[in-house]
Order: structure tokens, then sequence, then C-alpha cells
């Protein structure tokens, strides 16, 4: 009893009580995640003594918490909404550090079936549950799985505006819905009859892009094609920070922007904005 | 065939499930998951990709424990006294009401906790996502089973050894510290070592109050996040997709296992070795 | 001092459970305020649109809980009746153990069983567009409050005292005559009680339903169609509750279900204690 409490009290010294000096906290957007994560390594590094935590969570976690001053940066793969701009004037300030294209997903099955090209309207009808089968767009004869993303996502708000016409608008046609990138790709390479909106850096074998467009014009998601801004559904990453954010916030913020920041925003996949 | 022998068999039919399904969930956990252990994978802190593919758990492991230990340690002075309490200053009433309420906080959902002390710890008193948070909030989850145990362990001493304290003319504070808790500390700590493993066990009240994904090896104070092996396994399960980051989630889950396994049979050593209260003073 | 420490730590329990219900209570007046009660029986779920309706999660939270205990029941009590009355002491000592190691799983580790073993089964099983659904939550509840139902049902059926049952065994009575008759009835106060805490333990699970429920927040349709995606009480406030902002409606919806979770917990508590006293 006596020897626990002594290395349990031992254990505790070891823990300062005190706030730490240098702390910055990133959360939000799993899309902008991989830059962050990336960059913080390097950072870290360049600062020994900085205790920089990084997670996800979501676009909306990251604005809730930044609102709420829970975190130093909040990441949102999208920009902020006309409601929250209001809220956040004068206090947030919004940095772009890359630009993303959001691909329209299909399971492997699906596009080897037939189905490389679809219409936004075509992708309407099936987020708004007209279309219930792939044979109605040229694939195979099954179900389709509709996968929507949990209301806060900053690729759903993307996504709805683009292809319903409002970033808040509903899917009533979904059959599931997911959080995250990655557990959206999960969803997607594990079944053969899955469409899904995703960070176009997320594809991979099992999980491949449509051309989004009418046949014939229909364009895939590349960085080329949103450079040139002809990708329809595209969008800018984010930072967001207090107006009067710390000197390590700012100090992160500009190392992802600089050379060596914008290039890892390419190696992760993206296009970076300078 | 008679009557008795096909009711038997249909309750052994029944009950089938429940002789295999534990079997069959460790071994597919340890199939999953012991090919993913390694040295340098419980000895290595993650630093990967966003998603920890490569790397090693040391930090989830490390802070697993902090969480676990300090919520045993914020939690004991209160479940000692209130067992104390309930022992010696209680009269039956509210003995009774005592245990009422403590089966009442014992049903409470953990995730209820998880809640509160968002509201409460994170926001109104400002620790925000950290260590003290998750180590009360765990606190509060355990200290219901440790007055239990505690309780338990206390009325286990025979009748016979207060009286005799007592009649030696030892006040309250002696009778405790030299009869009762001499007598009673194998129980005591006992329930210790299994509040430890349940607040290991519990994802659920930690995952927005003292939790980040990834960027902690050892939390700077109290009030920093920590990661833990609970919600590592969760976020690589929910988010993971290729095949290496899931084998961590398995390799992960594997640890836990063994951790919540090493305190749960050694209070389970503990109670079997001075199960008998006649022996218990001589040992010490 | 020393009356003082035991004093105000014996008062912690009284504390802890008036201040949850009450901080609780606090946040969740804002739903309260704007909706009245007619949150309650909303089926929408949206909160862009200001639209709050628990009908939705309160089904798939009922569904999941009474899956999991109509499986889970019969099993847990055949168990424990095979554990009490059929085995040698050494394949007793053996299943107990085997439930108490089931019981001794961390839920987080059961989601990731839920999410890799029985997906897939549930997925190939039924021909679904996924596995994700109340179905493969109710299974995966019914897993997590076995070892509750069945151990709390053992200790209930071996207190059935000797006299009773040597008497029931001179009267010629055969096994189940014995079980049905003698066993089982004497042993139901403790049952039951087994039950009430499984269902407590299904009812508060958070992690493990939230990988397997899919998320959808939409009534079932049919309502007993367990095979399409759903939410629960627990897996929404799980999936929603980080980015709901501080002091708003949807903030409030989430806490209270959290307190509507609190307060059904500690009315099953008080049953289970009317009926074991």
């Amino acid at each position: 009893m006596r020897h626990r409490l002594l290395i349990l009290s031992l254990l505790f010294v070891l823990i300062p009580v005190a706030q730490a000096a240098e702390q910055l906290r990133v959360a939000g957007s799993t899309t902008v995640l991989p830059i962050v994560a990336e960059a913080a390594k390097y950072f870290r590094q360049q600062h020994p003594g900085l205790s920089l935590t990084v997670s996800g969570g979501g676009s909306g976690v990251g604005v809730a918490n930044i609102d709420r001053g829970l975190i130093e940066i909040g990441m949102a793969s999208r920009d902020l909404t006309a409601t929250e701009k209001q809220r956040f004037q004068g206090k947030v300030k919004q940095v772009a550090i890359a630009r993303d294209a959001v691909a329209v997903a299909v399971s492997k099955a699906v596009y080897e079936a037939g189905v490389t090209q679809l219409s936004l309207a075509q992708i309407a009808a099936i987020y708004r549950g007209e279309i219930k089968n792939w044979q109605q767009v040229g694939g195979p004869d099954s179900r389709i799985l509709v996968i929507d993303k949990e209301a806060s996502r900053g690729t759903r708000h993307v996504f709805a505006r683009a292809v319903l016409g409002s970033e808040r608008a509903r899917a009533p046609g979904a059959t599931i819905i997911t959080g995250s990138n990655n557990e959206e790709q999960t969803v997607i390479a594990n079944s053969d009859k899955a469409i899904g909106m995703l960070s176009h850096a997320w594809l991979n074998d099992a999980v491949r892009a449509v051309a989004v467009g009418e046949a014939g014009a229909a364009v895939l998601p590349t960085l080329a094609t949103v450079a040139d801004g002809s990708y329809p559904i595209q969008r800018q990453l984010n930072l967001l920070l207090p107006q009067r954010g710390g000197k390590m916030s700012i100090a992160f913020v500009g190392f992802l922007l600089s050379a060596q920041g914008q290039q890892i925003v390419q190696q992760v996949g993206y296009l970076p904005v300078h | 065939m008679n009557r008795s022998q096909i009711s038997k068999i249909i309750i052994v039919g029944l009950a089938l499930p429940a002789l295999l399904l534990p079997g069959v969930c460790l071994a597919y956990i340890l199939f999953k998951g012991l090919p993913a252990l390694s040295w340098s994978f419980l000895f290595s802190a993650t630093e990967g990709l966003g998603f920890g593919a490569t790397s090693g758990v040391l930090a989830q492991l490390l802070g697993s424990l902090l969480l676990a230990l300090l919520a045993s340690l914020v939690a004991t002075p209160f479940a000692l006294g209130t067992a104390l309490y309930y022992r010696l200053l209680a009269s039956k009433r509210q003995q009774a009401l005592l245990a009422g309420l403590l089966n009442m906080l014992q049903s409470i959902p953990p995730v209820v906790f998880g809640l509160f002390g968002l509201i409460v710890f994170v926001h109104l008193l400002q620790w925000g996502v950290s260590l003290l948070s998750g180590a009360i909030i765990l606190a509060m989850v355990i200290l219901p089973m440790l007055v239990l145990n505690s309780i338990a362990s206390l009325e286990r001493i025979p009748g016979q050894y207060t009286e005799a304290a007592q009649s030696l003319g030892l006040h309250h504070g002696a009778v405790i510290g030299r009869v009762w808790l001499v007598q009673a500390w194998p129980g005591i700590l006992t329930g210790q070592l299994l509040g430890v493993a349940r607040a290991l066990s519990e994802t659920a009240p930690i995952l927005f109050t003292a939790t980040v994904f990834s960027g902690v090896v050892w939390p700077e104070s109290i009030f920093s996040p920590v990661t833990t092996l609970q919600t590592h396994i969760f976020y690589l399960a929910q988010e993971g997709s290729n095949p290496q980051v899931i084998q961590v989630a398995w390799g992960s889950a594997v640890v836990l296992l063994g951790l919540v396994a090493a305190f749960a049979l050694l209070a389970r050593y503990l109670a079997n070795r001075y199960e008998n209260p006649q022996h218990l003073g001589a040992e010490r | 001092m020393l009356k003082f420490w035991l004093t105000f730590s014996s008062l912690t329990t009284a504390i802890i459970i008036l201040a949850v219900l009450g901080f609780l209570l606090q946040a969740s007046w804002p739903l309260m305020q704007s909706q009245g009660l007619s949150f309650v029986t909303g089926t929408e779920w949206y909160p862009y649109e200001q639209l709050y309706g628990m009908l939705p999660v309160l089904v798939g939270s009922f569904w999941s809980i009474v899956l999991a205990l109509l499986l889970a029941v019969p099993t847990g009590l055949a168990a424990a009746i095979l554990c009490a009355e059929l085995l040698p002491e050494r394949g007793r000592a053996a299943l107990r153990f085997s439930m108490e190691l089931m019981a001794g799983i961390p839920s987080v580790v059961y989601g990731l069983l839920g999410l890799w073993l029985l997906l897939p089964l549930l997925e190939s099983q039924f021909d679904l567009l996924t596995g994700r659904s109340l179905l493969a939550a109710g299974l995966l509840l019914a897993l997590m409050i076995l070892p509750t139902i069945m151990v709390f049902s053992e200790s209930a059926l071996r207190a059935v005292v000797t006299e009773q049952r040597e008497t029931a065994l001179l009267l010629g009575l055969d096994w189940p005559t014995r079980l049905l008759r003698l066993l089982l009835p004497q042993a139901w106060p403790g049952i039951r009680v087994a039950i009430l805490l499984a269902l407590g333990r299904a009812m508060g699970e958070t992690v493990a339903v939230m990988l397997v429920v899919g998320s959808m927040d939409r009534l079932p349709q049919p309502l007993y169609n367990l095979l399409q995606p759903a939410q629960t009480l627990t897996s929404r406030v799980g999936r929603e509750m980080a980015e709901a902002v501080v002091g708003s409606v949807h903030w409030a919806a989430l806490i209270s279900s959290g307190l509507a979770l609190a307060l059904v917990a500690m009315l099953l508590s008080l049953l289970t204690q009317r009926w074991r006293s």
C-alpha cells in the first residue's frame, strides 16, 4: 500500500501541475489533418520546447473548438458559413493553405462495370433517392450504397452546395452516414456498390473517382483540373486562428505557407496555394 | 430418451454460444493482434503520417496508465472515507441510504459522466481537454465500485478484533489505523486494482474530455491532453482503411487487453492469497 | 479531522449525483425552452434546420436493447443453469472464468470485433448494402451483456436452499419439473435483477454501438426493420458532441439525451433495489 502510494506520487511529481508554457493544439478537418500532421513533425524539430497536438473530428469540430477556445488552430476543409463569419467577426481569421477537389468516388467494381462518368444531375438524383440502381446510370444491376457524411463535415458542405444546390441540403437517398475521409474510404473500398464524396487525395485502386459532367465534357478530379478551375466540386483547405493568435500559431501557419510547407501540401496530394 | 435428458440437451444447446463465444472472441483478437506485437511496437512512440501505421504505441500505453492510475488516486481517499463512514459512523438508516445512492451512482452510464465533465471541467472550469478532466471523470466512474469493495473487505474483519481494540480504549482513529487497515488492506487493494482495470477499459467518457489523436508522449502538465490505447483503437477502427493501420488497431487491442488482464489477475491473486482473514496481520 | 474526512467523503456520492443531474438539466434547458416537449415525438433530426426530433434514436435504442436482451437472456440463463446445476466443479470454474474474461474485454475492442468480424458476416448472410444496422448493434450488445446475465443468474440459482432441492428430489420430481417448478421460480427475483442490470449496461453502451450502427438519423422503415442503418441515443451523442456549439440548442439536445439516459438508469437502479430487498 505504502509503496504503491509512493510510486503514484512519484508519477504525479513527474507531471507539472502548471499550464505548459508553449502549447499549440490543432484539431478539425480530417482532410487537412495529413498536411498538418506531417508539417507538425518538422515544426516540432524546429521548436523542441513546444507541445503540439493534432487531432481530427471534422471541420465542424475545428470551428466549434476554436469558438470555445479549446484549441489554438482549427482546421476546416470548407469556407466559413455566413452565420459563422458573423459570429467570428473580428475574432477569428481564415487562412487558406491548399486547394483540393471533392471527388465523387465509387467502388472499384462499379467503375470497372462502366460507370466512369456521371453528370451533376445524375449524382443529385442518386443522393435524392430518385436513382436507386446502378443500371439506371449505365452500371451493373445492383442497388446503390449511397454514403452521406455527417452534416457538419466540410466535404459535405462543399459537395452539397455543388451537387444539391445548398450546403445544408438533405440527402434523402442516403443509405449510411460516415464521418472522416478515412471512414468513408473504408466503406467504399469494402463494398462493391458504393458511391461517396471524398477528398481526391484519398482515392486509390479500390476507390475510384468518376469524371463529373455531361458525357463528352466530363472532368476528372486532378491537380490540373483544380488548378484551371474546370473541375466543378473544389474548395480551399483552411486554417482558423484567433485574430490575435499567439506567436507559435502564427509561426506554424507561416511555416505551412512557406516553400517547405507548400511542398508538404503537394506531397500529401493537394494543390499548393502559392 | 426421457424428458430429463431432452431438457438437458436443450439447456446445453441454448448455452452453446456462451460456451463458445468467449474463446472465439479471445482467439480472434489474439490471432489478429499478436502478429503486430514487437519490442518496437510497445516501446516506441507514434510519429506517423496522421494515422500511425508504422509506429509504436508507447505514448498510448503511458496515457492509458496515467489516466487510470490518476483516477484511482483521486477516487481512493473518497472511497476509503465513505467506506469507513459506512462502518464506523453511519446509522442503519444512513447505511441503507448510502448503499442506495452508491448503487444509483454505479448505474449511471459512463458516457453521462463524460458529458458532465465536458460541461463542468472542460468548459466551466476551463481545464480544457486534459489529463485532469479525464482522471476526475474516470474517478467518478470507478468510485462506487471502490467503495462497495472497501465496505465488503471491512465487513470481513471479525467483530471481536474491533471489540478487543475498542475495549483497550482505542479511539476511532486508532481502530481504523491499527486494526482495520492492517486487516483489510489486501481487500481494499484488490478493489483498487479492479478499479484501475475498469478505468482502463472505459472509452466513451474520455473521448471528448481527455484525449487527442497524436502529438503527446508524456503530458506537459495535468492540463495537457493525452493519447490512450482505448481512443487510439477507436480512431483507428473508425478511420483506418489500409491493412497496416488495422493491424496497429488489433495490436493495440491486445496490449490493452493484456493491461486490463494484468491488473485483474493481480487483484485475483491478492484476493486468493489473503482470502482467509485469520492469516492477515501476520503478513506484515 | 478524521470525522470531517469520513463525513465529507460519504457525502461525495450524493453530491456527484446531484451535480450530474443539476448541470445536465441546466445545460439541456435551451432545448426545453425552444422546443417545449415536442422534440420527444419529432421524427426529424436536422440541427441546421432547428429540427431536434428524438423519436428515431428512441426507436433505435429501444430495438437494439430489446434485441440484445432477447438474444442474451435465454443464452445467459441456460449457461447459468448449466453452471449451477449440471457441470462438475471444474467445468463450473472454467465457465465462470471465461465469463469473467468476456466481461473484462473493453467495449472498444468489442467495437473492433463488430466492425471487422460481424459486419462482413452480416453483409454476406443477409445480402445487405451495408452490415451497419440495428441488428449488428443488438448482436454486439448481446455479447457484451451476456456475462452480466450469466453471473448474476448463476448466483441466484445457487442461492436456492438445499433443503428444498432435497424435498423435491424425495417427491420423485424429474429434473425439468424441478427446474421449472422450484429452481426458476425461487431464483426469479435474482434473475430479474440480472436482467435489469444488463439492460442498464446495454442502454449506456456507447463506442461499440457507435462503430456498427451506421449513424442514420431516420426512423426504420417499416418500424421493425432491423437491417437498416440507424442511430441510438448514445451513438448520436458520441458522433456529434464534439462539434456542437456550447450553449446552442444542438448542444442542449445532445446533453438532454445524456440526461434522459441518467434518469432512466437511476429509475432502473431504484427498481433493482426494491426487487433485491
